[in-house]
């Protein structure tokens, strides 16, 4: 029986008509799985390797080996390097220098060559680094493996294991339809294509692209104005450079040289991605402007880390405002204007929080995004409303005494009930007051507290407005 | 004949006669308070332009004046920003939310440069209102902010000190305000309209 399997599993995919129950066996037409035969791919296995960015820096080497180089995270290459075998002087020259290149990168690599990609790293993964060349090699080669190199859930292999089966070449004898009931479907497509019976469609890594552009000035700049000129032919590049892409910048880095002093460093950080080259131009005269230069200009150059995906939307009939206009863009786009030229932490947005006593009641926090319609705040009953002030003392403010009443430039005058808050024991930060409202001698109306707890000062909190 | 006169008003009723007062209204925000929307020239607040308050001290009841028409901003369904720009205080979120004020629409702006801040967010067109308090504002820069006001169609709200009453102003309305027990007493300084009087007004 196993010979019959085995001579089965070596006929060219679209001849397995022997198989007709298989559940699979439509699955690969034959125009596709023909150049398996002619693919060599080459694993890299990285034992004890979680790192995703070096495994990507590792990526973008071995580019230089194939075009072809797919991620296997998190610790594995494939390099599918047929066609680039006489550029190294044959296996044996690509062997070595991808083997330099894992050096040169500091990490310890298992290299395996097979016709189908599963298979390299499934023996590289198993400790072994056989070279296949021939898929008609290849079951032999793979049959003594552990099946632990296949990394299967530990319940399927610990099924197999009570079978029996501890091998590959025991799995690959494992009648298919069977099989399929017993372990599922995607273990036995995984075992095609494992043995090429089916392909294995791996997606190319791509490097993350990013943009870079330098500009050396004719003559040494120090106004502001004209620096910003200097500027704009590297913003119109970048904004061909995203516009290609369809893809946006969060995070733009400018760096100024300058003849003696160390570089001038200037970051600009966007609320929104943007591939607009007028309006990231307008937003960096913002910054610049808050930025002292210690020399003249000699150099520029801009830098935009990782863009992002970004379709610019749109453009609306209406002007924000109106009926049906979207306030969308503008807003963001004058909030990222006032924190380019004040400082991120000059706007602000204010919210509610769950708490009696006053200063905990209310937060500061990024400004919403004017888009979302958040549920509207809840509305108070009004006689409370009506209890509180519109304006608070960053801290209570002790006021002045005399017999026993608060004074503010002459007498307050206590004008409402008192309200008791006494809250807070449990973070100690406990309160206990008697909040009144008082109107001072100008007719300003305050909202005073009286200390419940000795030495039972008064103190002003807050104005009505 | 006085305006009041039952004859004259019946005359002036007739349809064949257009009045400049009633052909150029353009109704404002109501404010709130029915008796100020009466008082006021567009019958509420101006929707775009610049506005000055005038108030001898910082918390004689000009913010509660204004309040029932931000929050009514706030709330519509196409709302934009209300921006604060360089408050004396913080003001209480709580209070705000329970005067019915959608505090997802409010931004407060602080830093170094009021007048700078104030100018850009009235002419974005982000913002519905902008409220302000700027020390010792010039003429020359009220124009701005009235221009500013106009071109990112916003009410603009530029409080002051009593004092600045004198001073030429490039505002579409100023209103001075005094505290009462239990109300403010506005005055008209300017507006586009015939009558200057003083209102009393309770808050209630």
């Amino acid at each position: 029986m196993s010979e019959r399997l085995l001579r089965v599993l070596l006929t060219v995919p679209a001849t397995g008509h022997a198989e007709r129950g298989a559940p699979l066996r439509a699955v690969v037409p034959s125009a596709r799985a023909a150049p398996i035969a002619s693919q060599l791919w080459a694993a890299v296995h990285l034992p004890g390797f979680d790192s995703a960015q070096k495994l990507e820096q590792l990526a973008v080497s071995a580019q230089r080996f194939t075009p072809r180089v797919s991620l296997v995270p998190p610790d594995g290459l494939l390099l599918e390097v047929r066609g680039s075998l006489h550029l190294f002087a044959g296996l044996a020259g690509l062997r070595s220098e991808l083997m330099h290149e894992c050096l040169r990168h500091e990490v310890q690599a298992l290299l395996a060559f097979a016709p189908t990609p599963l298979a390299a790293l499934t023996a590289a993964r198993a400790g072994k680094s056989p070279v296949i060349t021939e898929l008609a090699q290849l079951i032999g080669q793979l049959a003594p493996l552990p099946l632990s190199a296949l990394r299967w859930p530990e319940e399927t292999v610990l099924r197999l294991s009570r079978m029996g089966v501890r091998t590959i070449g025991g799995v690959l004898r494992l009648p298919r339809a069977a099989f399929a009931r017993r372990f599922g479907a995607a273990q036995l497509a995984m075992l095609d294509r494992l043995t090429g019976r089916m392909p294995d469609m791996r997606a190319s890594f791509r490097a993350r692209e990013r943009f870079r552009r330098r500009r050396e000035l004719d003559y040494e700049i120090r106004d502001h104005g004209r620096l910003l000129e200097a500027l704009v032919p590297l913003f119109t590049a970048l904004a061909g450079f995203l516009t290609a892409r369809q893809s946006g910048v969060e995070q733009l880095e400018c760096r100024l040289w300058h003849r003696h002093a160390p570089a001038t460093h200037c970051v600009l950080s966007l609320a929104a991605p943007c591939s607009d080259a007028k309006r990231l131009a307008e937003l960096f005269s913002e910054r610049l402007n808050a930025l002292v230069l210690p020399e003249p200009v000699r150099a520029c150059e801009l830098r935009a880390q990782a863009p992002v995906a970004h379709l610019p939307g749109s453009g609306s009939l209406w002007q924000p405002g109106e009926q049906g206009g979207d306030a969308a863009a503008v807003s963001a786009d004058l909030i990222e204007r006032l924190r380019a030229r004040l400082g991120s932490g000059a706007v602000q947005g204010l919210a509610l929080r769950e708490g009696h006593r006053p200063e905990c009641a209310w937060t500061v926090t990024e400004p919403a995004a004017a888009t979302a319609r958040t549920a509207a705040s809840a509305v108070g009953e009004p006689q409370a409303a009506a209890r509180r002030p519109l304006w608070i003392l960053p801290a209570p403010q002790p006021l002045e005494v005399r017999d026993g009443l608060p004074r503010r430039s002459g007498a307050l005058r206590l004008v409402s009930e008192p309200e008791r808050i006494e809250s807070g024991w449990w973070d100690g930060g406990d309160i206990a007051r008697d909040y009144y409202s008082a109107l001072d001698a100008h007719g300003v109306r305050l909202w005073v507290f009286r200390d419940r707890s000795a030495p039972h000062g008064w103190f002003l909190h807050g104005i009505f407005g | 004949m006085a305006l009041g006169d039952p004859k004259l008003t019946r005359l002036l009723e007739h349809p064949a006669i257009w009045r400049g007062r009633s052909a150029a209204r353009r109704l404002g925000l109501p404010s709130g308070f029915a008796a100020l929307d009466e008082f006021l020239p567009d019958q509420g607040w101006p929707r775009t332009g610049l506005i000055e308050i005038l108030v001898a001290r910082f918390g004689s009841g000009e913010l509660s004046l204004l309040l029932p028409a931000l929050a009514a901003l706030t709330r519509a369904s196409s709302a934009r920003w209300c921006v604060w720009v360089a408050p004396p205080l913080t003001p209480f979120a709580p209070a705000l939310a329970a005067r019915g004020i959608v505090l997802e629409r409010v931004a407060v702006v602080g830093g170094a440069r009021p007048s700078w801040a104030f100018e850009q967010t009235l002419g974005s067109g982000a913002c519905d209102a902008v409220l302000a308090w700027l020390r010792q504002p010039k003429a020359r820069d009220l124009r701005r902010l009235q221009l500013a006001a106009e071109r990112g169609r916003t009410l603009g709200v530029l409080f002051r000190p009593r004092r600045a009453a004198g001073e030429a102003s490039a505002a579409v309305l100023r209103l001075g305000l005094e505290p009462l027990t239990a109300g403010a007493r506005i005055t008209l300084l300017k507006g586009r309209t015939t009558h200057r009087a003083s209102l009393d007004l309770s808050w209630t």
